[in-house]
């Protein structure tokens, strides 16, 4: 962003953006302009999410979800949010009072930063830190800390059992979570989330590519890169879920034991705050899933120098294009997110322990090991990476997603049922 | 799997896992990723499935895909009443038979023969009703009947008191055929669904006070011509037993009913009960339940004539006003001059059982009620004067009065009154 900035610099002021004065001014208004627009994507996506699962929910419940307030219900997430907003804020009077009002800013700063280094398209992203991966881990544990402030000055028993857990389960899944993204790290050499991404590129034209070797094709994505990879995808994707308290390791908020959780003592928009973190952090995990995983932004067949070296109006759609890219791939995992809360029940703590000591620990180191090897063996045959990338996102890729579906529709029609798409 | 095993005592630190026993280490590791990677694939498949088959939800009221949903609803649903009033009866067996009063009739009755010839009057308040069905039940005609229509939104509670008969206008009574099992009834609903209004309706202008309705001065029962109809009906009764006419006896005493077939008094019909009364199978006036006091002061009456062979003398407006007529309690000197009379007939015809059992007899109220638990009148006094009874207290009609005379009877015999 910064190269963008100097260049706008030049060409509007016709001054050198290394020695002008007011460069410095124009990087803070930019700086501030790009952290207006990811806080308030942050939370608008929040609120849009909680529109998406409630009408998900209800469909997989045989339900109809939220329909009326605006179209299909949409602005529904709206009317909660003013109604949030308009609730009374109570602090409960034997609370830690300024740590109490700290606690929401921790957990809001600790999200809003991841999206400091999430990419979003080829061009479109706030930074790209050398050291992107790593920031992402070591920030979200701002989540951590907010957590357990909420629910240690809030003085109830409630939160701070839920506070507790969630420091517990948090703590423990970092460690599955890093070492499961040490993998793609391994594969692409580096910790820069849009590096990452690039590194996903298959074999470019330059190198003696072609169309259905360079871009975002399934078989240059890391999940189909090798075992290690495919298994250290659901790794993560279980930690992640867990980190962020979602079902089925929800057990911070779990309404049957503990009432709320953490935030039982919240109202009005210090909630919101947590509730918007939890959705916001859907897309988070998501997203980074993408970037790790499934190959971000790349565009199927549209190489690397494409993308680059593309001026004016095609530039603007190639643009779009991997931007569309990648938002469809996060929303996916977000449905599967969201899925997942419906499908599962929420599990026990002790099962939620030994989940992540016995199984997930293991497989993320033996995964490690795995790659290393896997990577000095093969990462000098470029063909045959691309040759084994066809197997795996065939054997582990198209087949199962279409014994899946087959299985999905199977159900419906075992049960006598039919597809049937109306009544919304 | 040696080494897997050798975790068992850090095992045991956790929550004991009673579905995965420690067999074998490795096997169970094995065996709980296959499992879960097994249910994962089932478990997500079921909910995915449901993402494209039709949502059960029926959106009431405004999007439903059936036109009103109290068509779709069961036949025996128990929604509004409703009142065909080209059956009904006015027995009032319903207005009887709801518990909470939610069902108001306004009976109009002819001012000269008695008999129910129609009503003014025929309101539920369904605001209140609870779909006991209980007023379902004993309706002889089906005239009131459970409808499928339940919704009762309104913004005034008054719309919520349902109006069968139309204000200022006067249904008549049905006369049901003799031997009719069947009544032919409007479509069940069309008349609520007629009188239903809708939720934000006005409400109907407060009644005021002094609007007394000619027809309720006419159901307000002028007692002369009551006793007049009693008498009338008397001596008919008396014309025909004493031609022996069973079905002229029966005709006259359902003359005195309501008529309505209600079946209130226990027995199928007004020929039922009429024909107990004039067979001599039943004693008891009060059972007509929609003839209310009038009807049972004229069958009293009747009763009284048969049983004593003798017409009413003129005015009997003491069976009219109350039934027990010696209730009327008659001054101190009098009821002294009453007591000294009958102990005089006592003693003068002490060696005369049948002579002084006349004389107990005269003392009583004379209603054969049958609350001394004798038969009758003629039973109570027998018992006293010929086979030892001492309980003077026995007349219940009769009151303290009768004790008193009954008692000082006694004493003047010789005998110990028990009370």
């Amino acid at each position: 962003m910064q190269h963008a900035l100097d260049t706008f610099i030049s060409n509007q002021f016709h001054v050198d953006a290394a020695t002008w004065a007011w460069t410095q001014v124009i990087y803070a208004i930019a700086i501030g302009l790009a952290a207006f627009a990811l806080v308030n994507f942050g939370a608008i996506l929040a609120g849009i999410f909680s529109w998406a699962e409630r009408r998900i929910a209800a469909r997989m419940q045989s339900r109809i979800g939220p329909n009326r307030v605006g179209p299909g219900g949409f602005l529904q997430w709206f009317a909660d949010a003013v109604k949030l907003m308009l609730k009374e804020d109570l602090i409960p009077t034997q609370s830690d009072s300024i740590l109490y009002r700290m606690a929401p800013y921790f957990v809001m700063v600790g999200f809003s930063c991841t999206f400091v280094v999430l990419p979003f398209s080829h061009a479109i992203a706030a930074t790209t830190m050398d050291l992107g991966l790593f920031y992402i881990i070591a920030i979200t544990a701002l989540i951590v800390v907010g957590v357990l402030l909420s629910g240690w000055a809030s003085n109830s028993k409630w939160s701070l059992f839920g506070a507790m857990r969630a420091a517990a389960q948090i703590v423990s899944y970092e460690i599955p979570g890093g070492m499961a993204l040490m993998v793609p790290l391994l594969i692409s050499g580096t910790l820069s989330m849009q590096e990452m991404i690039r590194m996903q590129g298959g074999i470019q034209p330059e190198a003696g590519g072609n169309f259905l070797t360079a871009g975002g094709w399934p078989w240059n994505w890391n999940i189909f890169h090798d075992p290690a990879a495919f298994v250290c995808f659901f790794i993560y994707f279980t930690a992640a879920l867990a980190e962020g308290n979602r079902a089925p390791f929800d057990l911070a908020e779990a309404e049957s034991e503990i009432v709320a959780g953490y935030n039982t003592e919240y109202s009005g928009f210090r909630f919101s705050v947590f509730f918007l973190v939890e959705w916001g952090n859907v897309w988070v995990m998501s997203a980074i899933a993408c970037t790790a995983f499934l190959g971000g932004w790349q565009v199927p067949g549209i190489s690397l120098a494409a993308l680059d070296n593309a001026t004016g109006l095609s530039s603007i759609g190639l643009e779009l294009l991997s931007l569309s890219f990648f938002v469809v791939k996060t929303l996916s995992l977000c449905f599967v997110v969201i899925w997942l809360r419906w499908t599962l029940p929420r599990i026990r703590v002790d099962s939620m322990m030994s989940l992540c000591w016995k199984y997930l620990v293991p497989a993320a180191f033996a995964s490690i090991i795995f790659e290393t090897v896997w990577v000095l063996a093969f990462a000098r045959s470029p063909s045959f990476q691309l040759f084994f990338g066809v197997i795996m996102s065939i054997a582990a890729g198209a087949v199962p997603l279409w014994l899946f579906a087959k299985r999905t529709f199977d159900n419906i029609r075992d049960t006598g049922d039919r597809v049937d798409l109306t009544n919304w | 799997m040696q080494t897997a095993t050798a975790h068992a005592p850090a095992h045991e630190l956790t929550a004991p896992e009673p579905h995965t026993p420690q067999k074998n280490g490795l096997r169970d590791y094995v065996d709980n990723i296959r499992g879960t990677t097994k249910s994962f694939w089932h478990g997500m498949s079921v909910t995915l499935s449901y993402m494209f088959r039709k949502p059960i939800t029926a959106q009431y009221p405004d999007r439903m895909p059936v036109g009103r949903l109290a068509d779709t609803l069961p036949a025996r649903y128990r929604g509004f009443l409703e009142v065909d009033r080209d059956i009904c009866t006015v027995c009032k067996a319903c207005e009887r038979a709801c518990p909470i009063d939610c069902i108001s009739i306004g009976e109009i009755k002819d001012p000269k023969t008695r008999k129910l010839v129609g009503m003014d009057r025929f309101d539920i308040d369904i605001g209140k009703c609870m779909f006991c069905g209980l007023c379902v039940e004993p309706c002889p005609t089906g005239a009131i009947q459970h409808t499928r229509e339940f919704e009762s939104a309104s913004a005034s509670f008054t719309n919520l008191t349902f109006r069968f008969v139309p204000e200022g206008t006067v249904s008549p009574v049905y006369k049901v055929p003799k031997g009719s099992t069947a009544f032919m009834r409007a479509e069940l609903g069309s008349i609520t669904r007629a009188i239903v209004k809708n939720w934000d309706a006005p409400p109907p202008p407060f009644p005021a006070k002094d609007t007394k309705k000619p027809t309720h001065a006419a159901t307000t029962k002028p007692s002369g011509a009551a006793g007049a109809l009693g008498r009338e009906l008397a001596v008919r009764a008396l014309e025909a037993k004493a031609k022996s006419d069973i079905p002229k006896l029966q005709k006259t005493f359902e003359d005195a009913m309501a008529g309505t077939d209600c079946g209130d008094c226990g027995y199928a019909d007004c020929f039922g009960y009429s024909d107990a009364l004039a067979k001599g199978l039943d004693f008891d006036p009060g059972k007509c339940a929609p003839g209310g006091a009038e009807s049972k002061g004229n069958l009293e009456v009747m009763l009284v004539a048969l049983k004593t062979g003798k017409a009413p003398e003129a005015p009997v407006e003491a069976v009219e006003a109350a039934p027990t007529p010696v209730e009327a309690a008659p001054t101190a000197d009098g009821a002294d001059a009453l007591q000294k009379e009958l102990v005089a007939k006592t003693v003068a015809a002490k060696d005369n059982p049948d002579a002084l059992k006349a004389v107990f007899e005269e003392a009583m109220a004379g209603t054969d009620c049958g609350d001394c638990g004798y038969a009758d009148c003629d039973g109570y006094s027998t018992g006293i004067a010929k086979s030892g009874d001492n309980d003077p207290s026995k007349c219940a009609p009769g009151g303290s009065e009768t004790t008193a005379n009954l008692r000082a009877m006694l004493v003047s015999l010789g005998r110990k009154p028990t009370t």
